[in-house]
């Protein structure tokens, strides 16, 4: 069963592709291979045990179970949009019917993991503010299927109610960021080094003394994180290409698998500016961005996560102008700085010099680090809650610590050790611009 | 009270004493068991390791003495204030930290009270936002005031809404 429209309103609801049990199944397979590698490198209880054929059974019951599943879930699934939301009834035992309403919508993204891609299938995953579970996801459509319901989805997002079908939206390129520069970014940041250059260390280390045993407990992390620096970094970032729509930044990257998220103009909560050390030279920055519901995903780290990326790397007057279109007024380079007082030279003896607050009109600014300087823009009229606070060693030096809370995601705009005074008046001064902003 | 987190209109509301009560008993209980246990290895290990039972004994009468004097601290600490446009909620005794938000910024509020508390008649009101750095609880408040604060701050989120 395909279908024709997806802005078709029945009762009955639409069902996702039929293939969707069988790149299920694959997944999960893989899923379970992977599992079993990572535990045999890392050396956990697989005495006597066959790797290879251990390998088999796991991903052919991987298969088996996953088509299985996928296949009831897929056959148990069904999606309606109406006027005002988007319902997903689901489940085989205990049914579950999730209502999105169309403006608490954050993003719309569209996901091709590789298996998918193969079958021309697409996953669209759609963000709601808060929450650990404020992803929700349709898995799997046909590609054009999954474009058609995503514009269907921004536009009732945007308060619009098109006919059915909505003419493909006018988009300009802004920039392509060709691989070559993403690799040579990447080769010229500090942790890739340290990793690179560690990785390189054990093996040496492991060959002149022979050691078997520190070889394997030194090279897992190390590789490890070598490979998911690369992952994230390179082949998450192949062929990064930065749209603009009416509505919103697109988002197309991936070498394996692709990616297409869509940011809506009025949902950036925030971006910051990271300029690792080698790359300052070079004049070089990346920018990331927080939407909220972007990194509740997974247990990954904060601001370590490719889907905030909104620039992998980038020149400053480029840098400067996508921020400047998604936060109008903002300024990196703004004036009138509050820095962190020198009293502070205890908590960070070279960092306390580089780190300030300032605010002008539209955005707070706040910037920190001297290996990797981090620049975090707020717009007023984001602002969650603002934080005043002080330790007991704090107190003694007369320092304080302002926060501006943003959602959760690489943005993370604080002041630290300012003197007292200023970063309590910093906070009344941010509540006041946050309440004119609102209004 | 230090001047800098003083709240910028008003008086900061207080919570409920019976929470530093709640917290004495939940650390008294805590306490008693590794008490007792402490007591039994004294009684049952042999006389060259006595000492391990005195020590944890030891440990568990200068917990139970500092949890009783930190929940008083810790509950006298608690402030709250309602402004015009923000709820500022300020806390702690050697970290003090002062958190404001914006009502049209609260995406709910929960109000929650385990068994003991319910017992003593007190509530934790939490607000959320969308950030999850903002920290906005107010513990021990008597349960009919949790209630009614928490009612205010939905209406006064309604009224003063924005989206995210």
């Amino acid at each position: 069963m395909s279908e024709s429209s997806p802005a078709v309103t029945e009762a009955v609801g639409l069902r996702t592709h039929p293939l969707t049990g069988v790149v299920q199944g694959t997944l999960w397979a893989a899923a379970a291979v992977f599992g079993l590698f990572s535990s045999m490198f890392s050396g956990e209880g697989l005495n006597g045990i066959n790797p290879v054929l251990t390998g088999f059974i796991l991903l052919f019951s991987g298969l088996l179970i996953g088509m299985g599943v996928g296949f009831l879930t897929w056959r148990f699934t069904r999606y309606v949009i109406d006027g005002t939301e988007l319902r997903i009834n689901s489940g085989i035992i205990t049914k579950s019917s999730r209502r999105i309403p169309y403006e608490r919508i954050q993003s719309v993204d569209i996901a091709e993991p590789l298996v998918a891609r193969i079958f021309g299938l697409a996953e669209l995953r759609i963000e709601m503010a808060g929450g650990k579970n404020s992803r929700t996801s349709l898995r799997f459509l046909k590609l054009d299927d999954a474009g058609a319901l995503r514009r269907v989805l921004l536009d009732r997002t945007h308060g619009r109610t098109t006919a059915d079908e909505a003419p493909d939206e006018q988009r300009s390129i802004i920039t392509v960021v060709p691989p070559m520069r993403i690799i040579i970014g990447t080769l010229l940041s500090l942790d890739f080094l340290f990793a690179a250059l560690g990785t390189v260390g054990v093996l040496i280390a492991a060959l002149w003394f022979g050691n078997v045993i520190a070889f394997i407990g030194g090279i897992i992390p190390l590789a490890s994180w070598l490979v998911q620096i690369v992952g994230q970094r390179v082949i998450q970032q192949w062929d990064f290409t930065l749209s603009r729509g009416e509505r919103g930044l697109r988002i197309e990257r991936g070498l394996l698998s692709r990616t297409s998220q869509t940011i809506p103009y009025d949902r950036v909560q925030g971006i910051a500016i990271k300029e690792p050390l080698v790359w300052r030279r070079l004049g070089w920055q990346r920018l990331e961005v927080d939407v909220a519901g972007y990194a509740s995903q997974g247990s990954e780290s904060e601001g370590n996560n490719a889907n905030s990326t909104l620039l992998p790397i980038s020149d400053a007057p480029l840098a400067n102008a996508i921020i400047a279109e998604l936060l109008p007024g903002a300024d990196p380079a703004i004036g009138n700085r509050t820095y962190a007082s020198p009293r502070s030279w205890w908590f960070a003896p070279i960092g306390f010099r580089y780190r300030w607050v300032a605010a002008n009109a539209a955005t707070f600014v706040a910037s920190e680090g001297w290996i990797q300087r981090t620049t975090s823009i707020v717009p007023h009229h984001k602002t969650q809650s603002v934080e005043l606070s002080q330790g007991p060693l704090q107190r003694r030096l007369g320092l304080a610590t302002v926060e501006v809370h943003s959602p959760k995601g690489p943005v993370d705009a604080d002041g630290r050790n300012l003197p007292a005074d200023a970063a309590r008046a910093t906070m009344l001064a941010q509540l006041d611009r946050a309440r004119e902003a609102r209004s | 009270m230090d001047p800098l987190f003083e709240p910028v209109v008003g008086e900061w509301k207080r919570n409920s004493p019976r929470l530093a009560t709640v917290r004495r008993i939940l650390t008294l209980v805590f306490s008693a068991v590794f008490l007792v246990a402490g007591i039994a290895l004294a009684l049952l290990l042999p006389d060259d390791l006595r000492w391990i039972g005195a020590i944890v004994a030891a440990v568990a009468l200068a917990g139970a003495v500092w949890g009783w004097i930190w929940s008083g601290r810790n509950q006298r600490s608690w402030g709250y204030a309602e402004n015009a446009d923000d709820l500022l909620v300020t806390s702690g005794v050697m970290f003090k930290r002062l958190v404001a938000i914006p009502y049209g910024r609260m995406q709910f509020v929960d109000v929650e009270a385990g068994p003991l508390a319910r017992a003593y008649g007190i509530a934790t009101v939490t607000l959320h936002t969308a950030s999850p750095e903002t920290a906005a609880d107010v513990p021990g408040l008597p349960a009919d005031q949790a209630t009614a604060l928490r009612n205010r701050l939905t209406e006064l989120g309604e009224s003063h809404g924005a989206g995210v």
